[in-house]
């Protein structure tokens, strides 16, 4: 035995503290369960301090300075306004503050021990922590691994926090680039490149296949592309990113693109080319817990490892990489080690998509209806038709209902417009409920709102809409 | 591509049947060899059965909560020819998935899989057991309602029953007041065990119990002398392993108390080992590991396998071996405040050791001048099979047990 080696232990181990590992943490120990959380960073995770939640602080400052600009037709004339970068910056810290000081005190009342280090597996039952100052062993009857993911670096163009950033580097920057191109047309890409566009710097997209926001509906993307244009952002699809040369803090920027080769000065480009699973480094062979082809954890309903005394959740799983996902299964993981009969069995995760307009997801699409064998009927209401849309002055956008057309069960609701990441909501719950098309349209929707556009559609779909004309046939 | 058919194998001594928990593989599904494809529960402890082949799994012939017996066959493998030829001799032609009754019947290929039912629904169903895809729902496209699944568990047979039949059932189940009414458990797991065992038990062997009182009060000084040092070691010193010293010493006195009666050959077998099955209360039924060699163990060594046997049978990752083979068992209907009981033979035991609640009793400290004390008392009992001893065998057995419970000093005498 080396000497100053010690080993504690400890009845259930998390590894992350992130919207997993720190609900997973909770859970247990409200089960009856001693819980040591281990976090290497930050408590919250990516999601609280850099992900989430301080992108959608950024998002709303920018959506309501750039709607100042855009309020000369409702009767607002500003005369002068000044956006100040620094300030935004520590508007957003103090979010970030409140919500992961709050989930620390949630912790610390439920009896979880903190430990800030680093983990990785020594064998089934014990994991090796690492900080600063120290290095131990710890026992565990069981654990959850909540190690989450990070953002894929591109090579030969590492962030270096100045000119190059990921998204936790712009989501900090206290100054409003003259231009910034973002390398990655997705949901990131998109989002705080829309952000960034309202505050005032000239946006290009980079996106290398030929379509943006890649695994969203097409009819729904083209709503936000519309809105890109008309904001001004440049998009270069089927655009392969060539070289960046870095010259006192100014980037040039080589595209091939299909007219050929193109070259932006850029004081700051964006790489948000994806996210990759934090599995490397655990040692995860040593506890016997096997990876998948592509780097994702094997696990079964009850999110139990290919170790069963392990169990592993959010995007370190198979399935989209959602803080959602992951408080999901968090709970089931925690519940089913401590011996309850949970499994991870929710029809649908939805999806959001903070653009303008938002884009939000639940349950299948028309194209994944007809692939799985059904016989879909579609219901689509335009927010244009929506008294509480216009009197937003938002009337983009549609809410779009998918059902089976025989049993009129309802297969998946999808929005693009405004609140679409809240008016999903609706939809989730009627489907995990198991509405059809007429219990959507019977249940009484509040007016003026934007969820009625949800009992349109539905009403569109069994061919009796009020606001819709039909031709009489 | 061929099939195979996988028997249930003899998964450890003696067992000759096996209850299916429950299924990872679904017909369909493509497995790798060693992949862990169904839960099996052999008298009370769980087995992981990996599969044997690399295929597809074509059918699936036995359903969850089904009793089989080893040698059945329960799944089906669609597997290619040269994987078969290896593991079975005899090919078989190309079949389609068998329809089996543990199979999801969907009314129509193309339609969902996944039964109806909410989130709420579907955590009670988990909670009971049920497999909602064998619930027909009795809602609007067959929706499965809480009531449904609550009927389905109430008659395990209804797995088997024609479909038909159901709506009925439910409807009439849905029409039931909720007060007054029953729930109906069924019979699995550890729960069938264990009422299996009693019978065999009770039915096999007559029961005869002897019930006493000892003063302890020599015990309970010296468990609270010795306890502070326990701590030190980090051993939580609780009475038991006293109690196993003074029954293990009794037992090599009396070795007709550590016996067996083998109904097969009509023999007594006599045991020169000493293997001591302690009764553990668990919220999911009793069960009773052993501790192996307790003649051989100090005190502290017992008390910390004790608390180690007791914290992993709670956990129920104690191992077949584990909780097998004790040649005595002891029960502590004290730990519940209980002062008598009649403990049932872990059989084919001879005899069960209980001890009751430790408490203060007025007693006569002095037959010639009649002075009462307060002492402390501790009750004791020993149910024996009276096939193998008599009333004579087991009151000397047991007088020896509270001598040594009495002068805790004499076990000293007894040490090897």
């Amino acid at each position: 035995m080396v000497v100053g080696e010690f080993t504690e232990s400890a009845d259930l181990v998390v590894i992350g503290g992130g919207p997993g590992g720190y609900v997973a943490a909770i859970r247990a120990a409200q089960l009856g369960r001693q819980v040591t959380l281990v976090e290497r960073a930050q408590i919250g995770g990516i999601c609280l301090n850099v992900g989430c939640i301080p992108s959608k602080a950024l998002i709303s400052v920018a959506d309501e300075w750039h709607r100042l600009g855009e309020a000369s037709n409702r009767g607002i004339h500003v005369e002068s306004g000044r956006l100040a970068m620094p300030e935004v910056q520590s508007f957003k810290h103090r979010v970030v503050e409140r919500l992961t000081g709050g989930v620390r005190q949630l912790l610390e009342a439920n009896g979880v021990t903190i430990v800030a280090a680093e983990a990785r597996f020594v064998d089934g039952h014990h994991i090796r922590v690492v900080s600063e100052y120290e290095s131990k062993k710890i026992e565990f009857a069981h654990a959850i691994v909540a190690t989450g993911s990070r953002p894929r670096e591109l090579d030969g163009i590492p962030i270096d926090g100045r000119v190059v950033l990921g998204s936790t580097e712009l989501l900090a920057l206290d100054r409003v680039p003259d231009h910034l191109v973002v390398i990655g047309g997705g949901y990131i890409g998109l989002e705080l490149g829309t952000a960034f566009r309202k505050f005032g710097s000239r946006v290009t997209v980079v996106e290398t296949t030929p379509t943006l926001l890649g695994g969203t509906d097409p009819g729904l993307v083209r709503v936000v592309e519309r809105r890109l244009r008309e904001l001004g952002v440049d998009v270069y699809r089927n655009a392969r990113l060539d070289r960046v040369n870095i010259e006192n803090d100014e980037a040039r920027v080589v595209l091939r693109s299909e007219s050929g080769e193109v070259a932006l000065d850029a004081d700051a480009v964006l790489v948000t080319v994806g996210r990759i699973p934090n599995t490397d480094g655990l040692d995860l062979p040593e506890a016997g817990i096997q990876v998948d082809g592509r780097g994702f954890l094997v696990v079964d309903e009850h999110l139990r490892t290919t170790n069963p005394d392990v169990a592993a959740i959010g995007d370190i799983t198979p399935g989209p990489m959602l803080a959602h996902k992951a408080t999901y299964q968090a709970k089931v993981a925690a519940e089913s080690l401590s011996g309850q009969a949970s499994a991870a069995d929710a029809m649908a995760i939805p999806a959001v998509i903070f653009t303008d307009p938002e884009v939000a997801s639940v349950g299948l699409t028309e194209a994944q209806a007809r692939e799985m064998g059904y016989q879909p009927v579609i219901g689509r209401f335009a927010f244009g038709a929506n008294g509480r849309a216009l009197s937003l002055s938002q009337g983009i956008g549609e809410a779009v209902v998918v059902a089976d057309r025989e049993s009129g069960l309802l297969l998946g609701v999808h929005v693009v417009g405004p609140e679409a990441s809240t008016l999903i909501a609706e939809g989730g719950l009627a489907l995990e409920m198991g509405a059809t098309l007429e219990d959507l349209a019977l249940t009484i929707h509040a007016h003026p709102t934007l969820p009625e556009t949800l009992m349109e559609a539905a009403e569109v779909a069994l061919g009796r809409p009020i606001h819709v004309a039909v031709k009489r046939r | 591509m061929s099939v195979y058919e996988w028997k249930l194998p003899d998964v450890g001594e003696g067992i000759h049947e096996a209850e299916i928990l429950k299924w990872h593989v679904a017909p369909g599904d493509e497995v790798g060899v060693d992949q862990v494809i169904l839960e099996i529960q052999t008298d009370k402890a769980v087995v992981d059965i990996p599969s044997p082949v690399h295929g597809r799994v074509a059918g699936i012939l036995a359903a969850e909560g089904d009793v089989v017996r080893v040698g059945t066959v329960v799944i089906n493998f669609a597997v290619d020819g040269d994987a078969q030829t290896t593991l079975r001799g005899e090919p078989a032609p190309v079949v389609a998935a068998p329809p089996t009754a543990s199979a999801p019947v969907s009314p129509s290929a193309s339609k969902p899989r996944r039964a109806l039912a909410t989130p709420a629904v579907r955590k009670l169903a988990r909670d009971l057991g049920v497999d909602l895809q064998k619930v027909q729902g009795s809602g609007d496209n067959g929706r499965v309602l809480a009531e449904d699944v609550r009927a389905f568990g109430e008659e395990p047979s209804l797995a088997k029953a024609p479909p038909a039949e159901k709506p009925a059932r439910a409807v009439e189940a849905a029409k039931a007041p909720a007060s007054g009414s029953e729930v109906r458990i069924p019979l699995r797991g550890i729960r069938r065990s264990i009422a299996e065992h009693m019978v065999r038990s009770k039915f096999t062997a007559p029961h005869v119990t002897t019930m006493d009182e000892v003063e302890v009060s020599a015990l309970v000084a010296l468990r609270n002398e010795m306890k502070a040092t326990a701590a030190e070691s980090g051993v939580k010193l609780t009475y038991l392993p006293f109690v196993i010293k003074a029954v293990v010493a009794a037992l090599k006195r009396f070795p007709y108390l550590n016996a067996s009666l083998d109904d097969n050959t009509e023999e007594i077998v006599l045991k020169s080992y000493y293997h001591i099955g302690i009764a553990v209360d668990d919220p999911d039924g009793l069960l009773v590991p052993v501790i192996r060699n307790a003649d051989q163990k100090s005190l502290f060594d017992l008390a910390r396998e004790i608390h180690d046997l007791t914290e992993r049978a709670h956990a129920h990752t104690l191992t077949r071996d584990e909780l097998g083979g004790s040649t005595f068992t002891l029960t502590n209907y004290g730990s519940f405040g209980g002062l008598f009981a009649t403990p049932v033979i872990n059989y084919p035991e001879v005899g069960i050791f209980g001890t009751g609640r430790i408490q203060k009793k007025a007693i006569v400290v002095d037959q010639s001048t009649d002075e009462i004390q307060a002492r402390p008392m501790m009750s004791v009992c020993l149910t024996f099979d009276h096939r193998v001893v008599d009333g004579g065998t087991a009151g000397r057995f047991t007088n020896q047990v509270m001598r040594y419970l009495n002068r805790p000093m004499d076990l000293f005498l007894e040490m090897n």
